[in-house]
């Protein structure tokens, strides 16, 4: 009953570090330190009279605290300094528990009575937390955790933990506000680590350094890896095996008269090799085992409109969509006034004013280097300007920022080359998109329980994914996985994603890159419905002949300077833009007949 | 503190940190080629030296002064074994998860994949060498310089003469190294990989020769490392994971990809990890949680290493 009651808590432990590790694709190896937080943390506020309950609720916010903290400047450099600091947290923890008796009671630990009574004065109630007890409660933990993880992720969570974990940079983009998003789950899987780690605390009656060790922290990781990756019982078939360790390493240790203690770290690396060498094969067989079980989807935020055509939908929902139809036609989406950018010693931009309205196609155009992306990039946010405004929707922008609060301002950008977010269908990565347009607080909160107020969003966000595919044409591959996709489908998967988010302005940088001269018609009558629906399109394109078709204004920049502006046919003729594209010697030769 | 202790103090920590500096060194150099933490290479340096004291001298600990043969097979030994280890550990827990042009690529994976080696070495060898800690010989009879093996300081303290050998020798393969990476036709290479690794191939480097061959340099230095280091105190089978990290503090102090910052955050973190075991306020205690404290601050801080300058958000 005991061990039972243990492995359960362990279990609630690794529930909590799968959110960042399997759901978000980050490398904590940390976890066994906030179980010592919540562990000793608890222990040592009961001594000092603190209630059960409050001593563990305080115990778990002091390890979501330190979570934070540690997500806040960690999660950069692709996770690796995360890694590195988390393992560092792991051994720091067990040193100063080693090291400082003051603070773990010595090598034998810190004692509580066994077993551990609730009192409750004010309501006359005390519970005698025996082992059974444990089981009920650390049992109650995790279904809940399980639950969570479950519906959780097929909700609003689910779609921002699938943009964090298959592209960071690219979520961003797309609206997901990834650093929040991080902290946010690294704060909740320490917290849950310390529920766990008070639990079989308060079980044992004692809590000692070593069992503590950086090896726990190693244990919880593989737990979750052996599960692979997003699947809500992957933890419990992970400390389901770390379970067996204890007793098989008795065994071994028993066998071969070795010390047990290495031998659970022999069956650890065992597993851990294990783990990692089955990663794929077996998360790939277990899901199309659970897939072939009845009522069962993997795909992300659920099934894609269970009872409607697509077309049909995107009809019955184009009432509800804000962004384009708020817009006024005609008025202006975006402005840069002034706009000026260095780059160590070059200026990319000098003053550039350009602006986009809604309803046209705005084309970019000049010699490599001018500074088209530039441009771009400070309209997105990405790129601080050294000088000058940014204005969308007439309202200055404030702080730059991350792209992510561009997107809900009313801005979208698509990357000049092909950016997917891993392998997830076509229709999961426009809902990525469309969560961009979801105001309502605590959605995610609300789609565990299916509030009316989550399932209208969820209707809305499947309604606009259908309506950005069939903009882009590809309704007919909604279920693929995107690196199935053909080249040209999955540039303009990138214009279905960014105008999923819902910004009147999409920024797009040369789409047609790779494109054959059928699949240019077929980027053209995109880009055409795009501004029939009140959008602007700011386009950076070499394509001339594909400008000619679309453009209803053309900005020719050069050197980080506007040097004409105005109609296709009107820049054709400007002088400075031949100048600029044909160079000065030919220039020189046509204006020889003026002087002579 | 007197000024006697101080010095002492000063001096253990350079000698200390220099052997720091040398595993920063290895890991500052596996990172700049492959975007890489070597979360196995504090395992590979107690492994290395480890290994050649299980064929030299056997699996009981006895503390020895070995002969001339005895040293030398040693010293060559445990070389060797660093080398193999650390492309080892390359071949089997990194390689797996790089991308085609040798960057990391799945961070989950070469984590789980380091981190598992680590243990892996850290458990193997705890089965072949059963007890708590050795004491390991000084192969370099670098204690043997003076006579008495210690020297006075002005003050009344004393400080042993290995202090000032390991950190001359460990110098001096520090900038060799450097040197090494500057201006061999291989450390070119290595340099141009860590620029800029497509440019690199199309320029005709062999990056995974190259990849491999930082692996082996790496582990030649956790070799040097060790051989310098484990005299000076008995060596637990478990305490490499603790070394890597102190490592990986100096590297990342001198801002990681930096060989010179490296050895330099090594000698910083070694001084002031001495000065801190001797106070009389703070102590033993304080100075074993000092580097990992540090470690966790800077990648909290400055997630490149200090000296890095802002990151700058790519695309």
């Amino acid at each position: 009953m005991n061990t039972f009651a243990n492995d359960l808590y362990l279990l609630v432990a690794a529930f909590g570090l799968a959110l960042p590790v399997s759901y978000a694709g980050l490398p904590v190896l940390g976890q066994g330190a906030f179980v010592a937080v919540g562990a000793f943390g608890t222990l040592m506020l009961a001594v000092h009279g603190v209630p059960l309950l409050v001593a563990v609720l305080c115990a778990s916010a002091m390890a979501a605290i330190a979570g934070y903290v540690l997500g806040f400047a960690t999660t950069r450099l692709a996770g690796a300094s995360l890694a590195l600091g988390t393992w560092g947290v792991a051994w720091l923890a067990y040193v100063v528990l080693v090291q400082f008796p003051s603070v773990s009671g010595g090598s034998q630990g810190r004692t509580h009575t066994t077993p551990a009574r609730l009192v409750s004065p004010s309501l006359g109630v005390v519970v005698t937390l025996h082992a059974w007890v444990h089981v009920l409660a650390a049992a109650v933990i995790c279904a809940a955790l399980a639950f969570v993880l479950w519906r959780g992720g097929r909700g609003p969570w689910g779609l921002d933990w699938a943009a964090l974990r298959t592209g960071p940079v690219l979520a961003d983009s797309l609206g997901v506000p990834v650093q929040r998003r991080r902290r946010a789950l690294l704060a909740a899987s320490a917290a849950l680590g310390a529920v766990g780690g008070a639990g079989t605390a308060l079980l044992a009656g004692v809590a000692a350094p070593a069992d503590y060790s950086p090896l726990l922290s190693l244990q919880l990781f593989v737990a979750v890896l052996i599960g692979g990756t997003a699947t809500w019982w992957g933890p419990a078939i992970g400390v389901g095996l770390l379970a067996a360790v204890p007793s098989a390493a008795d065994g071994l240790a028993n066998a071969f008269s070795i010390d047990p203690l290495r031998a659970r770290g022999v069956l650890t690396a065992v597993l851990l090799v294990a783990a990692l060498a089955a990663r794929e094969p077996v998360t790939r067989l277990l899901q199309r085992v659970v897939a072939s079980l009845p009522g069962h989807s993997f795909r992300v935020g659920g099934p894609l409109l269970p009872d409607q055509g697509v077309a049909g939908a995107y009809r019955s929902a184009r009432g509800e969509q804000r962004g384009p139809t708020d817009a006024n036609e005609g008025g202006v989406l975006l402005a840069l006034t002034g706009v000026a950018v260095r780059y160590a010693g070059v200026q990319a931009l000098a003053g550039v004013d350009i602006d986009l309205r809604a309803g046209e196609v705005h084309a970019l155009v000049g010699p490599n280097g001018s500074g088209k992306s530039t441009v771009l990039r400070v309209a997105s946010g990405v790129l601080t300007p050294a000088a000058g405004r940014v204005s969308i929707n007439d309202r200055p922008v404030p702080a730059p920022g991350a792209a992510a609060r561009r997107v809900v301002a009313g801005v979208a950008r698509t990357l000049q080359r092909t950016a997917l977010l891993g392998t997830l269908p076509t229709a999961t990565q426009c809902a990525i998109g469309a969560r961009a347009q979801d105001r309502e607080p605590f959605l995610g909160v609300r789609h565990l329980v299916a509030t009316p107020v989550a399932r209208d969003a969820q209707r809305r966000r499947d309604a606009i994914t259908a309506g950005a595919l069939e903009l882009t044409g590809l309704t007919g591959e909604s279920d693929l996985a995107a690196d199935r996709l053909d080249s040209a489908s999955q540039r303009l998967l990138q214009i279905a994603r960014a105008v999923a988010t819902g910004a009147p302005a999409v920024l797009l940088d040369e789409p047609a890159a790779g494109m054959s001269a059928g699949q240019r018609r077929r980027l053209v009558g995109t880009l055409r419905s795009l501004t029939d629906s009140g959008r602007g399109v700011l386009l950076v394109e070499h394509d001339m002949s594909l400008i000619g078709q679309v453009a209803d204004r053309v900005t020719v920049l050069d050197a980080g300077r506007v040097i004409a502006s105005g109609t296709y046919a009107e820049i054709q003729r400007d002088p400075a833009v031949r100048r600029a594209y044909l160079g000065e010697v030919l220039d020189a030769d046509a204006q020889e007949p003026a002087h002579s | 503190m007197t000024g006697g202790i101080f010095l002492q103090a000063v001096i253990s920590g350079l000698s200390v940190g220099a052997v720091y500096g040398l595993v920063g060194l290895g890991f500052t150099l596996v990172w700049s080629l492959t975007r890489v933490l070597a979360l196995a290479h504090g395992d590979v340096v107690v492994a290395s030296v480890l290994m050649g004291v299980l064929v030299v001298i056997g699996r009981t600990p006895v503390a020895s002064s070995p002969g001339v043969g005895h040293s030398v097979l040693l010293v060559v030994l445990t070389l060797a074994a660093g080398v193999v280890l650390a492309v080892l550990s390359y071949a089997v827990a990194v390689r797996p998860f790089l991308d085609r042009s040798r960057r990391s690529n799945d961070v989950l994976g070469w984590v789980a994949g380091t981190v598992t080696a680590g243990l892996v070495i850290r458990t193997a060898l705890a089965l072949a060498l059963p007890a708590a800690a050795y004491a390991v010989p000084d192969a370099l009879h670098l204690d043997q310089l003076t006579t008495s093996g210690v020297v006075d300081l002005p003050g009344g303290a004393t400080v042993t003469v290995r202090s000032f050998a390991v950190f001359g020798v460990a110098v001096v393969v520090a900038l060799a190294t450097d040197w090494f990476i500057r201006a061999s036709r291989a450390g070119r290479g290595m340099r141009a990989i860590a620029e800029d690794v497509d440019a690199a191939t199309m320029c005709g480097v062999n990056v995974e020769r190259l990849v491999i061959a930082a692996f082996a340099l790496a582990g030649l230095l956790a070799a040097i490392a060790a051989l310098l280091d484990a005299p000076a105190h008995s060596v637990a089978v478990d305490s490499g994971a603790l070394l890597g990290l102190t490592g990986a503090a100096a590297a990342l102090l001198g801002r990681l990809g930096s060989p010179r910052g490296a050895v330099v955050g090594g000698l910083a973190l070694g001084v002031a990890q001495q000065l801190i075991a001797t106070s009389s306020h703070l102590g033993a205690a304080w100075a074993s949680a000092f580097p990992l404290a540090v470690l966790v601050t800077v990648v909290a801080v400055r997630p490149g290493g200090l000296r890095s300058g802002r990151q700058v958000v790519v695309e």
